[in-house]
């Protein structure tokens, strides 16, 4: 199984994921709608793109309570919008904040894969965001134990 | 017709009333102008009569980016300042870049026009359709780097979801060679455009990501592009270097060819204690904790943050310097530790002034100190070669104009020919007005000869890329005096081509008809090469037609004493460029198509150019 796997430490903030990503998600280039985003910290010397992590345990699809997230072939969680009526439950489930709301369609969207072959990866200027074979899908839980390890923060190593 | 590559809107500013207003970017002006340079020149031109001077509340301040701002080709939040300078009370073309270029096509504007003056300070906030003029006293005397962390606090919004262009102290007091800063490090520096801002009233412009679209012709088609630029800039000699250490590498190379200005082009010659592997591209940059803080869409590993890692300001986060700031605020000082340039390099962005003005000015007052042309009681202390302190008091005498930073905060020109006699003959500035770049220009003839006819307060062909694509040859000698003018003549357009696309310059690096199929892709134009070149020759003539009609002719096109003298020593000792200056010129102006006695582009270019209207206004109806 592929999985996208994010090292905030090689990203430079150049934000061209939420471009391509938007892309893919809209056919315009609009980052508002994008469903990677990047996070600028310690005064632009330190950057994080984050984006749907594809929870073992998904709570926005246990939230959901008409059962329009279900799992994609690329192993996304993926919203059908025909069934999703917009109440944003799924929205306040999530607990990284990756599940998002469109103003204009009214339906919750998220992070799909690209159906299997991820802009954002493709485009990283800086290999940042890779989509790489994993042996275990969920990848978050060893990535904040090791970051927890270093008492110095996330700059340790990298500066 | 749809809005391909284009918001589509100007946004208009009328700062005497208060009011804003979104104009059309007329589909049948796009193309003819592109943005940015263009865009502006076009302003200029239907907008600002030649008694409107810099100064004047109906000058215009025009911030423009350009069709690719805000789409995936690498470094495209290119921000284009054009106004009437302070330096120069001419025509200014010059760039930043960050995120502004991006945040403002996703706020749905192409352009912001400032016209009128404040009655008191504000700041413009954009956020998608509501734009407002906002008080700006609370940020009063704040540098730059503060405007935006105080910005970013009040709006609550952080990282590249705002982007803040605005001016320091500088600007407020009105240096004449203030500059714009913004998203921590990006400076559009020339011809005082932050002056003019200062004068409007005008502290910053604080744009949030907006959320609208910015659609492409043909968006596979654009990722394609891009990724061929990429890979151009990530492979071809000319630009590998950039790709990896964007212009740190210039310290050593100019330095080789004694174009590095060292005290004010006293000497060329390195002193012997200097460790020159700390100033090789990567010693700059492994000298220091780095950050790469990338603009839109960007993957050169170009701009980024550093922190100081000895010294009195050990910690300090600062913007790696460009080349420029390892001259300006270095080399053409004397100053040698990078620990402390770089503290200096963002000292100046902060308050907000051009480094290349700052290093004239400085390294002149401290020659000048060195031969008692100025002496300490003048100036009010000692500043020595290489006295990073006192350089920076010099700063802060200037930003609040206090003493005789009052007569220095008028640029090296004004303070020179105030002084006069031996002080005025070692001061390093064009005739013109203009700052010349960072550079010993006496060993790089094209950049002389560039900064003395440019109308735009800077250099208007700038070093040659891909000459070839022009049938041009890929080098020439640099103290050619037939080959360089034919080579600065002949390139002359495609600078002010890249300057409109709302693009970096570093990432526009790759062969024109590459570059020419990301514009195609973007905007659904079938633009060529030629077109392109084309368009550029047309911004260049109309900036040149606007300075004509303010006076600035060729009479001014003419570096200084000491900018245009004869190396003492180095690589290029005793060769002269102004021995051959005069013949320089006439083969520049045949090249360019221009009018040797008047300045005047010719008829015939202008008709060629679409000009109709401004042969007819400088030639009469009748030529």
């Amino acid at each position: 199984m592929k999985i996208l796997k994010i090292i905030p430490e090689k990203c430079t903030g150049c934000m061209r994921c939420e471009l391509a990503c938007s892309y893919e998600q809209t056919g315009t280039f609009q980052p508002s709608k994008a469903v990677i985003r990047v996070s600028a910290f310690e005064g632009h010397t330190s950057y994080a793109p984050y984006t749907c992590p594809q929870c073992d345990e998904a709570w926005c699809l246990t939230a959901c309570p008409v059962e329009a997230i279900g799992i994609s072939p690329a192993g996304a969680k993926d919203v059908a919008d025909d069934i999703c009526v917009g109440c944003k439950l799924c929205t306040i489930a999530c607990p990284y904040g990756t599940m998002f709301y469109d103003i204009d369609t009214h339906k919750a969207f998220k992070c799909d894969l690209c159906g299997g072959n991820p802009a954002c990866a493709s485009v990283c200027p800086t290999d940042a965001i890779v989509f790489e074979e994993a042996d275990k899908t969920d990848w978050v839980g060893p990535f904040a134990a090791e970051r927890a390890k270093s008492p110095a923060g996330p700059l340790a190593g990298v500066l | 017709m749809t809005d391909y590559a284009y918001a589509g809107e100007i946004l208009r500013v009328d700062l005497s009333s208060g009011k804003t207003w979104g104009e059309k970017f007329e589909a049948a002006d796009r193309r003819k102008w592109v943005g940015g340079a263009g865009l502006g020149a076009k302003i200029l031109w239907e907008e600002v009569p030649p008694d409107v001077g810099w100064d004047h509340p109906e000058n215009r301040l025009v911030l423009a980016t350009g069709p690719l701002a805000g789409l995936p080709v690498w470094g495209t939040g290119g921000l284009t300042v054009v106004t009437r300078g302070a330096m120069t009370n001419g025509a200014t073309n010059t760039q930043a870049n960050g995120f502004f270029g991006a945040n403002i096509k996703y706020c749905g504007y192409d352009a912001i026009v400032f016209q009128g003056e404040s009655p008191d300070w504000v700041y413009l906030h954009i956020r998608d359709d509501g734009v407002e003029l906002r008080d700006a006293s609370g940020l009063l005397g704040q540098d730059t780097w503060e405007t935006q962390q105080s910005l970013e606090k009040t709006l609550n919004l952080s990282g590249h979801n705002l982007s803040v262009y605005s001016i320091g102290p500088a600007g407020e007091n009105l240096v004449r060679f203030a500059a714009i800063q913004g998203d921590y490090g990006h400076v559009a520096s020339k011809n005082g455009c932050g002056t003019v801002m200062g004068k409007k009233k005008v502290k910053a412009v604080a744009i949030e990501r907006g959320t609208k679209g910015v659609a492409a012709a043909h968006p596979k088609a654009l990722f394609a592009a891009a990724d061929d630029i990429a890979h151009s800039l990530q492979t071809d000699p000319s630009t590998k270097g950039l790709y990896l250490y964007g212009t740190l590498g210039g310290v050593r190379n100019l330095q080789g060819m004694g174009a590095l200005p060292i005290r004010n082009y006293t000497t060329n010659v390195w002193p012997e204690e200097v460790e020159t592997k700390q100033w090789e591209a990567n010693g700059l940059r492994e000298g220091f904790d780095h950050r790469g803080h990338q603009c839109s869409a960007c993957g050169m590993h170009h701009c980024h943050m550093q922190v100081i890692s000895s010294g009195p300001y050990k910690g300090q986060v600062v913007d790696e310097p460009e080349y420029e700031g390892w001259s300006g605020a270095g080399w053409t000082i004397g100053a040698t530790d990078p620990q402390q340039v770089t503290w200096m390099n963002t000292q100046l962005d902060r308050a907000c002034v051009d480094v290349n003005e700052f290093g004239w000015l400085c390294g002149w007052v401290m020659e000048c100190q060195q031969k008692g042309y100025i002496t300490d009681q003048d100036l009010g202390f000692r500043l020595e070669w290489g006295d990073i302190d006192g350089a920076n008091r010099l700063l802060e005498m200037i930003c609040k104009r206090e003493g005789m930073g009052d007569l220095l905060a008028e640029g090296t020109k004004l303070a020179a020919e105030k002084l006069g006699g031996e002080a005025q003959d070692c001061a390093i500035y064009t005739e013109v007005g203009n700052s010349p770049r960072g550079h010993d220009h006496r060993s790089r003839w094209e950049e002389m000869i560039d900064t003395c006819t440019g109308s735009g307060g800077t250099m208007d062909t700038a070093p040659p890329v891909f000459p070839t694509d022009y049938d041009l040859p890929a080098r020439v000698h640099p103290q050619d005096a037939e080959a360089v003018p034919k080579h600065v003549g002949g390139l002359r357009g495609r600078r002010a081509y890249e300057d409109s696309l709302g693009a970096c310059v570093f990432t526009t690096r790759a062969p024109m008809d590459v570059l020419c199929r990301s514009i195609q892709a973007a905007t659904g134009w079938d633009v060529d090469k030629d077109e392109a070149m084309q368009t550029g020759r047309r911004i260049n003539a109309l900036m040149r037609a606007f300075n004509l009609r303010c006076g600035i002719g060729p009479e001014v096109e003419k570096p200084s004493k000491r900018y245009g003298s004869t190396p003492v020593d180095g690589p290029i000792a005793g060769v002269s460029i102004m021995e051959q200056w005069e013949k320089m010129l006439d083969i520049w102006y045949e090249t360019a198509g221009y009018d040797r006695e008047t300045g005047r582009p010719k008829p015939e270019l202008l008709r060629e150019l679409d000009l109709e209207d401004v042969a007819e206004a400088l030639w009469g109806a009748n030529v």
